[in-house]
């Protein structure tokens, strides 16, 4: 399983591309990560709320309580468009990472 | 055997209460709830896949300094900021009042014993800071505290 130390600077824009897609509760937040990733990679809980917590604070996203499971309220999060702007940038931002990053780890060795 | 609503409850004991801990509470429990109901399914036993999510739910840490933090931006908006403006200002109207009553003391002085000399002007300029100091300390201690 990859550290999340690496992850940690881009959950926002995995978590804001998966709610972004439909509106979605935690769990299921948490699972599809994993499942889209073969579960090389899982979110810890604590970690995904304090995501929530601060994409709440930036008002890209808003809760809801919506659909009634086993007599249960489920907390249902959905994107503003603040939050559709975040993410825009987010991929900008890890466009021009990957790129960089990508200069020395695929750097062959032309000039020996 | 622990249940999923204990492990919760001891996390964020020392949290004082708030609408925002209860919903983040009750969100975190029934996401977990649901979590062991899928290991179960899977085949787990139930205290195993209770300690399963335990053990996978990480380090509260970020959340709780969330919680304290807005807690505390709740309390200053309650009280405690404004009674520590009132102090400000409180002090600096005294200290305008002190300033005022021994520059009043110099000014006397001066025009009754020596008229024809204006010295008032020089002790005048040393306690006008009294009021200075404060008034800095007024506008400028507030917002080093929200920083900070």
């Amino acid at each position: 399983m990859i550290s999340s130390d690496i992850i940690r600077g881009h959950l926002d824009l995995i978590i804001l591309k998966l709610i972004i897609e439909k509106d979605r509760y935690g769990y299921e937040i948490s699972k599809e990560i994993s499942k889209r990733t073969d579960n090389a990679f899982e979110i810890k809980e604590a970690t995904l709320y304090a995501v929530f917590q601060r994409l709440v604070k930036k008002e890209c996203i808003v809760s809801y309580s919506g659909q009634i499971t086993h007599g249960r309220e489920r907390k249902y999060y959905k994107a503003t468009a603040v939050g559709k702007d975040y993410f825009k940038d987010k991929v900008d931002e890890w466009q021009e990472v990957k790129q960089i990053i990508d200069i020395f780890a695929e750097e062959k060795n032309d000039d020996h | 055997m622990m249940t999923i609503k204990d492990y919760i409850e001891e996390l964020f004991a020392d949290i004082p209460e708030s609408a925002e801990k209860k919903n983040v509470m009750e969100e975190i429990r029934l996401n977990l709830e649901e979590k062991v109901q899928d290991l179960v399914a899977a085949g787990k036993a139930e205290e195993d896949a209770i300690n399963k999510s335990i053990v996978d739910f990480g380090d509260a840490g970020e959340i709780k300094r969330d919680l304290r933090a807005a807690g505390k931006a709740g309390a200053d908006e309650d009280g405690a900021k404004p009674k520590k403006k009132r102090n400000h200002a409180y002090r600096l109207w005294f200290s305008i009042a002190g300033s005022a009553l021994i520059i009043g003391l110099m000014v006397f002085i001066n025009l009754y014993y020596s008229p024809f000399t204006i010295w008032f002007v020089y002790p005048v300029f040393a306690v006008l800071w009294w009021p200075l100091v404060m008034l800095f300390q007024w506008l400028g201690h507030p917002e080093k505290k929200t920083s900070g």
